[in-house]
């Protein structure tokens, strides 16, 4: 890949660039409650502009999963408002979620691909079901493999794949329906450091296009290294929120 | 629409092939379940056909006056091919009476020893046979009221005897096939159940990547449709293979009865068809109805 480039080498944003963007994502006095259990989300306000790369970091079960669950209407939110691109989730009609997930592309610590599709089906599947053209598909495939570098594999299955190569092939169906916005939960919970950055870099390109990206992540040094915006949840609140930041406080 | 069923059928024959195994045992499962039901049913027509047979046989019989003229028993003869009741009515002379008592000794291997009478003691009769065995009264009622007859056996007691027991064997076999239906019914289901859930994650994937109910519903219904019909075409095809010896095995037997093959057959065919595919449909549709309600 030629996105190798070292840690630390992205310079972060200044935060005025974004000051004036639309809001991609916003959270208005989110409470989240499971049935029967307790709080995993509580008064989180949040504001997330567009072109932004913004991590969400914490400790096991602090809320980040539910966090992402709810901008792709996953789970609903309990209290609070929802809104991704100005619309307001709770009020989405059944037949119009859909259309919303297409606006997100979506990444998971454990790929979730279909292990009996090749690579490419993988890709041109999150189109498929859209009901898009075959001559549509076609192209656009073939375009985000080229752009995660994965031409030479698009034949092969996801068991004959390394894990960064898996999630690779995520990131393409990902980025596919042409997203305005990347969520990312531990997308690199299952790799090992090398690899781990050749992912993170991937994302910053996407990210360099426009795209904004939020990503859910433990990875300290990750964090700390790319001096990103950081929002860090603790048992279900956000607890700071802060521009060019590392993983944990340094006051 | 044109596109999308056609979109939809692909990914159910490549869904089907994908999962082979688990296809090749859902296909297995239900042609198990519609040859039982197929094969139940067919009992079930024979039994059927068997107790119409019996209750056939139940026959009012009205014994001549040795005195009776030709002209009365045209007359209640013909008084009783008016009647809706009779299915059938038979003219027995005091000849034909002595034929048929000979035939039955030597058919039992009794000395016959009519011959040393010198006058005929059976009497002329007339034999009724009923469209239903119960509704015997105006014919008992007509023929004790024409000139001639001597007297009508009381069937009475023969039809209650007689009705008793194939009320209670043909409830029986309606209540087994009713058994038999819901266990095929319960068992297919729950196989496409399992057969969706193995598959939960592929549902989950496609509603993480956008898809709408219909395009994850629709190819599950058509794969669900797809093992109902190889099920039963199997099921036809054994029914098929296995007609032919079983029939000539029991042809003398299936002769008498009062069964039409040829519409047995096609009941049986649509039967099978019908329950196979639907079942797999219906299956379908509530298995993954269930990953779509969230
Ligand atoms: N589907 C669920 N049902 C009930 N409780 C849940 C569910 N998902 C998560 N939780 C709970 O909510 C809290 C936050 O979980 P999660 O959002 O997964 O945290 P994180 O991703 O930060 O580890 C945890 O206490 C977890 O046990
Ligand atoms: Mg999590």
């Amino acid at each position: 890949m030629t996105l190798l480039a070292g840690p630390g080498i992205e310079r972060p944003a200044p935060a005025a660039t974004f000051g004036a963007a639309r809001p991609v994502i916003l959270l208005r006095d989110v409470t989240k409650t499971y049935p029967g259990g307790r709080s995993a989300l509580r008064d989180v306000d949040l504001t997330i502009r567009e072109g932004e790369f913004v991590f969400i970091v914490g400790p096991s079960g602090a809320g980040k999963s539910t966090l992402l669950k709810l901008l792709i209407r996953d789970e609903v939110a309990t209290e609070g408002q929802v809104f991704i691109d100005g619309t307001d989730l709770a009020r989405l009609k059944r037949r119009e979620i859909p259309k919303v997930r297409r606006r997100t592309g979506t990444i998971f610590q454990d790929f979730k691909l279909l292990p009996n599709r090749t690579v490419w089906e993988n890709v041109a599947f999150a189109l498929e079901v859209t009901g898009a053209p075959r001559k549509r598909i076609v192209p656009d495939v073939d375009r985000v493999l080229a752009l995660v570098g994965l031409t030479a594999q698009a034949a092969q299955v996801p068991t004959q794949l390394s894990g960064g190569e898996q999630q690779r092939t995520a990131i393409a169906r990902a980025l596919v329906h042409d997203p305005r916005l990347i969520i990312a939960d531990e997308p690199t919970g299952n790799l090992d450091p090398l690899i781990s950055w050749e992912i993170i870099q991937l994302l910053l390109r996407i990210n360099e296009l426009g795209v904004t990206v939020l990503m859910a992540t433990h990875d300290a040094e990750v964090v700390t290294a790319l001096r990103r915006r950081v929002v860090a949840l603790e048992e279900g609140r956000v607890v700071r929120d802060e521009l060019g930041a590392a993983y944990h406080r340094e006051d | 629409m044109i596109p999308f069923v056609v979109f939809s059928i692909r990914r159910a024959w490549q869904g089907f092939w994908r999962n082979g195994l688990m296809s090749i045992a859902a296909t297995a499962t239900m042609t198990f379940m519609l040859l039982l039901l197929g094969g139940f049913w067919i009992v079930q027509s024979g039994l059927s056909a068997g107790l119409q047979y019996v209750e056939q046989k139940v026959q009012v019989v009205a014994y001549l006056k040795d005195d009776a003229t030709q002209d009365q028993v045209d007359a209640a003869m013909a008084g009783l091919k008016q009647m809706p009741e009779v299915k059938q009515a038979d003219y027995v002379s005091k000849n034909d009476a002595l034929t048929r008592f000979r035939a039955n000794l030597a058919e039992r291997g009794q000395p016959d020893l009519t011959g040393s009478l010198d006058t005929n003691p059976l009497p002329a009769s007339i034999e009724v046979y009923l469209v239903d065995p119960t509704d015997f009264a105006a014919v008992v009622a007509h023929l004790d009221g024409s000139p001639g007859v001597d007297r009508v056996d009381d069937v009475q007691q023969l039809v209650d005897r007689v009705t008793t027991v194939t009320t209670v064997i043909r409830t029986g076999g309606i209540v087994a096939l009713i058994l038999v239906g819901l266990t095929v019914l319960f068992i297919i289901v729950n196989t496409i159940r399992l057969a969706v859930t193995s598959r939960a994650e592929e549902i989950e994937i496609m509603r993480l990547v956008g898809a709408s109910d219909a395009f994850i519903r629709w190819p599950f219904i058509f794969e669900g449709a797809l093992v109902g019909l190889l099920g039963a075409l199997v099921t036809l095809l054994i029914l098929a293979a296995a007609a032919g010896p079983l029939s000539t095995l029991m042809l003398g037997f299936f002769r008498v009865l009062p069964l039409e093959f040829g519409s047995l057959v096609r009941d049986v065919a649509i039967l099978v068809l019908v329950t196979g595919v639907g079942l797999g449909v219906v299956g379908s549709y509530v298995s993954v109805r269930s990953y779509l309600i969230r």
